[in-house]
């Protein structure tokens, strides 16, 4: 007597192409809109706290960095510093741990040039430095 | 007829066999990208943000959207918009909005997007008095 295989397989009813038509769709969908671009945020608060706290404007020292190209150098007091020198930056920032790091740029100096040199003042220590200062206008009075 | 259907369900079980591989892999792939990707409305300018060390993400939806793209046009949200516009519009969305502690502006610059072309932007954000201002970037692969 021959084996009657094909009975069983019979029974496999529900066929699978409509379902990888459906999950092919699915598929195409999420690879076309999911975006794997992780958005994070710089702070650049546009203007100091308010000066109603309890400490008096104490004199803090200032260093203000000038970036004047995107060759990767950055001009303190006519001193051209790497961008990447991070062990002139890790000396500046432990002898002067309290102060006040400003951001200045000349025209042309794009954003990523201005945010490496404010990832490298945040990675060597600085407490506080002051991106926004870099966006005020040149037409506009400078306090550094 | 017995050849020709035993011929029929051969052909057929053959090729629910050959498939299911495929499935396990494009089921494998779904579920990636279900998980992994995150649906998000797309920008109406291509902008590649400032790559930085900085991991900090955003609490909240921004209140306010500003993108400037490497061609200097201005974009509030979805709309274009002139640079003179940006705080007349900023005071409106701030008057509308019902939390004035946390409103907040983004700004999404491109990285090869020059300063001086940005400080504009700023300074009518500071025209509006709005101060919580953040800039997007992306984390940097290295």
């Amino acid at each position: 007597m021959p084996l009657n295989l094909e009975a069983k397989r019979k029974k496999t009813a529900i066929s699978l192409t409509p379902l990888i038509d459906v999950v092919f769709i699915l598929l195409l969908f999420f690879m076309l809109t999911s975006s794997f671009v992780a958005w994070r945020v710089v702070d650049t608060p546009l203007s100091a706290p308010s000066t109603d706290q309890a400490t008096p404007p104490v004199e803090q020292v200032k260093f203000t960095f000038v970036l004047k190209q995107n060759d990767g150098f950055v001009w303190l007091d006519q001193q051209r510093i790497g961008l990447q020198d991070g062990e002139f930056f890790r000396d500046l920032i432990q002898q002067n741990s309290e102060a006040l790091f400003i951001l200045d740029a000349e025209a042309g100096v794009n954003l990523q040039s201005l945010l490496t040199l404010a990832d490298q003042l945040k990675l060597q220590g600085a407490k506080t430095v002051s991106i926004a200062n870099a966006f005020k206008e040149h037409g506009a009075a400078h306090n550094p | 007829m017995n050849i020709d259907q035993k011929f029929i369900a051969q052909r057929d079980a053959q090729t629910d066999d050959g498939v299911i591989p495929l499935i396990n892999v494009v089921f494998l792939m779904l579920i990636f990208f279900m998980v992994a990707g995150q649906i998000q409305k797309s920008d109406p300018i291509k902008i590649t943000p400032p790559e930085s060390i900085n991991e900090t993400r955003a609490q909240t939806e921004p209140n306010a959207l500003i993108l400037v793209g490497l061609d200097g046009r201005f974009y509030l949200g979805d709309e274009a918009i002139t640079l003179t516009d940006i705080a007349p519009r900023l005071n409106a969305l701030f008057e509308a909005a019902p939390d004035k502690q946390s409103f907040w502006v983004q700004v999404k610059a491109d990285g090869d997007l020059s300063i001086d072309q940005l400080s504009p932007v700023f300074t009518q954000i500071r025209q509006s008095g709005l101060t919580k201002v953040s800039v997007a970037t992306q984390l940097s692969r290295n």
